[in-house]
């Protein structure tokens, strides 16, 4: 008789349901269905997925990747200007290599992001807003190119928001946003 | 004094019927569960006092501990509260669930033995092993990041826990294999199914972190020459959050138990109950996946049909347990005259009881702190704005703190009045904790929250907010909310205390006496009825949950819009 101790009665099974409860249920699926659609149409229709091809690749390969790009990188203020629209990045202990970057607002950069060593967390927010804030991961061995299209200028600060040994917490870069960038 | 502690009024079979709960209960079922119980309790003890030092650091005003000792620290609180002090009594409560509530002996009680001495062992090995990690060995954390190396040792005290947790587990599936071979037949009752399905998520876990700690230890050890990072923290998240759900389900299995035994809740639907148990098994461990969402590697189906514990699966479950354990207060107290308009039922409930002050607690607080921000930080995209955050840090405060911890602590209570057989010491304290703890850890949740997504301050990080050493940018405008959070988590740490003293204190020195109807809900236990339960009216419940599902869409809706406001991100 309703103890969750005791064995139920033979026939709980055919047991009716409470009117409320039935309702319940039926907003719960309901619900359920709205998190999911929700979820899968910002895919298609949203600004904000954290969607990009990974590919395999060697340290060694990613280092060569990033040297070469900043040789041909020109600079400005200290900062590398990218010379297409390919940006890379990688962790190593406790520095962002290929930053600071300087990039234009309204143009779409491919960043290239990965590690050399451990996994590090790449974790972007503006100077002045800190409420706006993202955090995607860089492993080693694997090289993430994800999109992203800044609208607002301003100095981007990176931090690594992934365990990576005891100088963690010193590990910072800057993208410079700006409306027109003319080296 | 010891002895004396696992010495009750047995018959000459070894058994003894419990006047609180009416179980007949065997010498050797209750005695391993005392043992696993007070093990934990240490555990949440020396979890307990690495919290100190993290909350003192992360709370930059103080700065405690250098970086080194911060992770060190950070490392213990994490392994010896989320892991030691929850697997233990999970141990505690499949043994509950099983072998008592079905009112048999404990099977192969050896293997019990077996099983404590080996976790134990397993848990005193990572201890060690992070205690004294040193270069080129970084503290683990609860993650081990490999490629990062922890200690060898470490990796092989987690195997070794592991194994004993897998073999202190068997005795509740051979208790359930005799109750199947031997038994009278029919269902298991709600609460030893509740039981199973954890061991069965369990296992599950389980399995997957032997996997990933060989993986790692061999790794360690150069017998592997490389590890690779994205395969490491796919296995590892299969234990990594996999325990957590272990947790989730056994907390909920605790809810059923506890509000039936202090507060008359029954059963209003084993239908719905049951059903709900089972859409756990399939679909919670899906939830794993939440750990990998703003990850490379893995492809946008994968991360929505994960992320979503395909289709919401295990979120209906929670739904419904969110409904049925109310429901089942409310209809179990009407059903005793103990209505009284829309929430008469639960106001002149026994809130005086810790042990149903803190199930009631844990309940409300892991639905509404835990539960939602969980589903919601789940989804893939809301995910890059609280993962690697202090706002995860809140979402778990939310379900293992306010959640599975409230619950535990309400449990052990009761294990001193019915098991132990103890009256409390400091009974007002008693009476009292369950109000402290949960009101300091919410506070405290909710900074680490707000601090997370409103501020972007990551988690396992010694110092962000005051400095940043190398650069002048730092995250200070969180550090208003951070005074709060600080204040409060001591105080938490405090109330946290303060159920280690009175616990002890009443194990130790309490007076023995057998458990009065003070425990015991208005008209007993076993309260007979003609009329129903299922057609008890569940108005008040059904106010709750909807002001239930108001807050989760409030919730749900802010979040998305701060999401939006972001630069775009992907394609």
């Amino acid at each position: 008789m309703g103890s969750p101790i005791k064995p139920p009665d033979e026939d709980w099974w055919d047991v009716p349901v409470n009117r409320r409860e039935s309702i319940w249920l039926g907003l719960s699926v309901a619900w359920s269905m709205i998190l999911f659609g929700w979820m899968s149409l910002w895919t298609r229709i949203g600004d904000q997925n954290p969607i990009g091809e990974t590919y395999d690749v060697s340290t060694e390969e990613y280092q060569e990747k990033v040297e070469s790009y900043r040789e041909e990188a020109e600079t400005l203020d200290g900062s590398i200007v990218p010379p297409s629209d390919d940006i890379y990045v990688a962790g190593i202990r406790f520095q962002w290599r290929g930053l600071p970057v300087v990039v234009e607002t309204g143009k779409t950069y491919k960043f290239h992001i990965s590690s050399y060593d451990v996994q590090h967390g790449f974790s972007i927010r503006p100077e002045d807003v800190l409420s706006q804030h993202t955090n995607l991961l860089a492993l080693p061995g694997y090289e993430w190119v994800i999109e992203m299209e800044f609208d607002e200028p301003g100095t981007y600060h990176v931090i690594c928001n992934e365990f990576c040994g005891v100088g963690h917490s010193s590990m910072h870069g800057v993208i410079e946003v700006r409306d027109e960038v003319n080296v | 004094m010891i002895f004396d502690l696992f010495d009750n009024d047995y018959d000459e079979d070894g058994f003894r019927t419990c006047n609180v709960t009416g179980m007949s209960i065997h010498r050797s079922v209750e005695n391993p569960v005392k043992v696993f119980g007070l093990t934990a309790v240490v555990a949440l003890v020396v979890g307990g006092f690495f919290a100190i030092g993290v909350a003192l650091t992360r709370w930059e005003f103080v700065g405690l501990l250098g970086p080194e000792e911060f992770y060190r620290w950070l490392s213990l609180h994490a392994w010896n509260l989320l892991i030691f002090w929850m697997v233990f009594l999970e141990i505690a409560i499949l043994y509950v669930g099983g072998p008592m509530v079905l009112g048999r002996r404990l099977p192969i009680p050896k293997i019990a033995k077996v099983g404590w001495g080996t976790m134990v062992t397993g848990a005193l090995v990572i201890n060690y092993a992070i205690w004294t990690t040193e270069a080129p060995n970084q503290a683990p954390l609860l993650t081990s990041y490999a490629p990062l190396p922890s200690s060898p040792y470490f990796y092989a005290g987690a195997i070794i826990f592991i194994l004993g947790s897998v073999v202190a587990a068997l005795p509740f599936f051979v208790s359930l294999w005799q109750e199947k071979s031997w038994g009278e037949g029919g269902s298991l009752p709600l609460v030893t199914f509740g039981a199973f399905v954890t061991s069965i998520i369990a296992v599950e876990a389980l399995l997957g972190g032997l996997a990933v700690m060989v993986y790692a230890f061999l790794w360690r050890i150069e017998i592997l020459e490389s590890i690779d990072a994205a395969v490491y923290r796919q296995v590892f998240w299969i234990i990594g959050h996999g325990t957590q759900q272990i947790n989730l389900v056994a907390m909920v299995t605790v809810w059923y138990f506890l509000t039936h035994i202090v507060g008359g809740a029954e059963v209003v639907s084993e239908k719905v109950s049951r059903t709900a148990f089972v859409l756990y098994i399939f679909f919670i461990n899906l939830g794993a996946a939440h750990h990998l969402l703003s990850d490379p590697v893995v492809s946008v189906s994968w991360r929505i049909w994960n992320a979503s514990y395909a289709f919401y699966g295990a979120t209906l479950a929670s739904l419904i347990h969110a409904f049925a354990i109310p429901a089942g207060i409310e209809a179990g107290r009407r059903r005793r005259g103990k209505g009284g308009g829309l929430f008469g039922w639960l106001t002149n409930a026994p809130w005086k009881n810790p042990v149903f002050s803190a199930t009631i607690f844990s309940i409300i607080l892991f639905g509404f702190v835990g539960g939602i921000t969980g589903v919601v930080m789940g989804q893939v995209q809301l995910n890059m704005t609280w993962v690697r955050t202090l706002a995860t840090v809140g979402h778990f405060h939310g379900t293992v703190a306010l959640g599975t911890t409230i619950a535990f602590m309400g449990l052990v209570y009761f294990v001193i009045r019915t098991m132990f057989m103890r009256e409390f010491r400091f009974g007002r304290l008693a009476s009292l904790q369950p109000y402290l703890y949960a009101a300091t850890m919410t506070a405290a949740t909710l900074m680490l929250m707000y601090i997370g997504l409103l501020y972007g301050v990551p988690r396992r990080i010694h110092s962000v907010v005051r400095d940043i050493p190398g650069t002048d940018f730092s995250l200070s405008a969180a550090e208003p909310l951070m005074m709060i959070f600080g204040v409060f988590a001591l105080l938490a740490i405090i109330s946290g205390a303060a159920f280690v003293v009175v616990a002890l204190a009443s194990v130790l020195f309490g007076e023995k006496k057998v458990p009065g109807s003070d425990l015991v809900p208005d008209g007993g236990v076993d309260f007979e009825s003609d009329e129903p339960v299922h057609k008890f009216d569940m108005r008040g419940t059904f106010v709750i949950t909807l002001i239930f599902l108001g807050a989760f869409i409030v919730v749900y809706i802010a979040n998305w819009y701060l999401l939006s406001q972001l630069w775009s991100i992907g394609p």
